[in-house]
């Protein structure tokens, strides 16, 4: 399960000087959120991707996940380009995505009730995966009777359960406190290692927390300033699997360092672009 | 939603009884109905005192114990139960025509930027003008029979429920639509699963108005064209003076009205208790 050593696997996403941008809407100029972007992801590899704010991330993350087009370049997943959303990647929303109307168990089916696969297996799947989450006992609640803490495993646990090839994750546990935060970065690294159905899963993790990176991350990738590009990939071959204790010691301190230092150069670069 | 109740299911902790509990009073809890009958009955008794002090003549203004009689002699005579029946069936019609197609129309035209373009002007116009001005027009279209009743009932009733559901549907969070999406939901599971409910409190909102409305639109058409219901009652019994009787079938009506609304907003309660206030 090492980070690092997957020179041999296979390219599960295939990013090549991909650009992303939005039209403006007065005078339909285009202005690009993602520029001259190259990238790949192995199999198997679980990465985080670190930026200024408002560096693109978010808007990277979209067109992975099929809902917006790149403006140019390449972006294949599986060595097919992604043309739309589809049932092989799933999207852990930032928060406010768990539709109000439904209970837990209602939310956590609704990708497999979309695809039309909540038959026997997926419910038992919907079950597993409430369980696995930690939220027994929580099946019949609606999301305002849920704490923050909660309504993100429910996220995690809907997302998961179209067992996807690709999980993206954008900032899922931003809006949590910082004990909260620190439990769900368990709870993933931990549902990551437990949930095996289709053995094994690739993860795109976008966050503002370089420290929570480096924990949970193979590979972090620092984006630059506006508009965004790869600046380092930097390999976390940290011994998995980690517990919270890895965070005390001098390798992830040197790594969380080296990521931190490169993050605010950006974000330095950003500041003086604005002014 | 209270928390402090049992429930043994989900085995959730009950919060332990102490001295300092107290059941809130009688009183305390019905406060707003309390206060409500209390002022209805000041302004019934005020109306039968100027009664009996013969400032008023009852020929003219009836009185709250000759309206009572008059519902009595509607019983007897068969005015009571039969109109009702009539009236009420107009307003449930009309109502299941304004939801069959305000509710699916709604939700098309709220989610498209061209059909919203186009007609969105011309519904909020529909919707403005009071839709009585409309009804020589219709009796000259329908005549005066039943259909033309409900033509009248769903006119009035059509108006805000639309208006209600489009708003809804435009104000439909992004954030579920693109749930949707990722998911790969299709667009008809998406207009079901999604759009359907995540517009459930405007649709609510714009039933309790329809129905209102549905209400004034049967009786102004029987008022006019009718020959059997509520307001065809008040209509005769008014011109045949006989104000006890038409107070009574008034009365009626006030009570189909507090129960129409009552009923849906009981079901707001019961539809959307997940949008209510989050707690
Ligand atoms: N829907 C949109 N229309 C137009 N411009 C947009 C849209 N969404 C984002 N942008 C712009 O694109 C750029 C990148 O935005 P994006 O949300 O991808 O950044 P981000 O890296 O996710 O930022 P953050 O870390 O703050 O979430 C920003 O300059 C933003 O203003
Ligand atoms: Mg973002």
């Amino acid at each position: 399960m090492a980070g690092s050593g997957g020179r041999d696997r296979a390219v599960k996403l295939a990013v090549r000087d991909v650009r992303i941008g939005y039209r403006e809407r007065r005078n339909g100029r285009f202005f690009a959120a993602v520029q001259n972007l190259s990238f790949e992801i192995k199999d198997n590899e679980f990465i985080a991707i670190v930026g200024p704010s408002g560096c693109g991330k978010t808007t990277f993350l979209s067109a992975v996940a099929g809902l917006i087009e790149i403006a140019s370049g390449s972006l294949e997943l599986n060595g097919h380009a992604i043309q739309g959303p589809g049932p092989d990647r799933s999207l852990v929303f930032q928060q406010h995505s768990l539709f109000p109307w439904r209970t837990v168990t209602a939310n956590v089916g609704f990708g497999l009730e979309a695809q039309g696969r909540l038959d026997e297996h997926g419910r038992r799947r919907v079950s597993d995966l409430i369980e696995l989450v930690g939220l027994n006992g929580k099946e019949g609640k609606y999301p305002r009777e849920l704490s923050g803490g909660m309504s993100q495993r429910v996220n995690l646990a809907r997302a998961l359960a179209t067992d996807p090839d690709l999980l993206l994750l954008d900032e899922p546990f931003a809006a949590l406190d910082a004990q909260t935060r620190e439990v769900m970065q368990e709870e993933l690294t931990r549902v990551w290692q437990a949930d095996s159905a289709s053995g094994g899963k690739t993860a795109l993790f976008i966050t503002h927390d370089v420290p929570e990176a480096v924990y949970l991350a193979d590979r972090v990738l620092v984006f630059s300033a506006s508009p965004g590009r790869l600046v380092e990939s930097v390999d976390i071959d940290l011994p998995r699997p980690r517990d919270p204790g890895v965070k005390r010691s001098k390798e992830f301190a040197e790594l969380n360092d080296h990521v931190l230092g490169l993050v605010m150069q950006q974000a330095a670069i950003s500041r003086g672009g604005a002014r | 939603m209270t928390q402090t109740q049992t429930r043994p299911e989900t085995g959730e902790a009950v919060l332990p009884a102490t001295a300092l509990d107290r059941r809130p009073s009688f009183v305390a809890r019905n406060r707003t109905v309390l206060l409500g009958l209390l002022g209805a009955f000041v302004v019934l008794l005020a109306w039968q005192l100027s009664v009996w002090a013969e400032l008023v003549d009852p020929k003219f203004s009836s009185s709250p114990f000759g309206a009572v009689e008059g519902l009595k002699y509607l019983n007897d005579s068969g005015l009571l139960w039969q109109p009702t029946l009539d009236t009420l069936q107009s307003v449930g019609l009309g109502m299941l025509i304004s939801m069959a197609i305000g509710i699916p129309l709604g939700l098309v035209i709220g989610r498209s930027v061209v059909l919203h373009g186009l007609l969105e002007p011309l519904i909020g116009i529909m919707y403005s003008v009071p839709f009585v001005v409309f009804l020589p027009i219709i009796i000259f279209w329908f005549g005066i029979d039943g259909t033309a009743r409900l033509v009248i009932v769903v006119w009035s009733a059509l108006f805000p429920l639309l208006i209600n559901v489009i708003s809804g549907a435009r104000n439909l969070d992004g954030n579920y639509l693109q749930v949707s999406r990722v998911f790969c939901a299709g667009p008809l599971r998406t207009l079901w699963s999604v759009a359907l409910p995540g517009t459930m409190p405007y649709i609510l909102a714009g039933l309790r108005q329809a129905v209102g409305r549905a209400l004034v639109g049967a009786i102004v058409a029987e008022l006019f064209m009718g020959t059997s219901g509520l307001g065809y009652v008040v209509q005769t019994e008014t011109a045949n003076f006989q104000l006890d009787h038409s107070m009574a079938a008034i009365a009626v009506i006030a009570v189909i009205a507090v129960v129409l609304t009552r009923g849906v907003a009981w079901l707001e309660n019961r539809l959307t208790f997940w949008s209510a206030s989050v707690g």
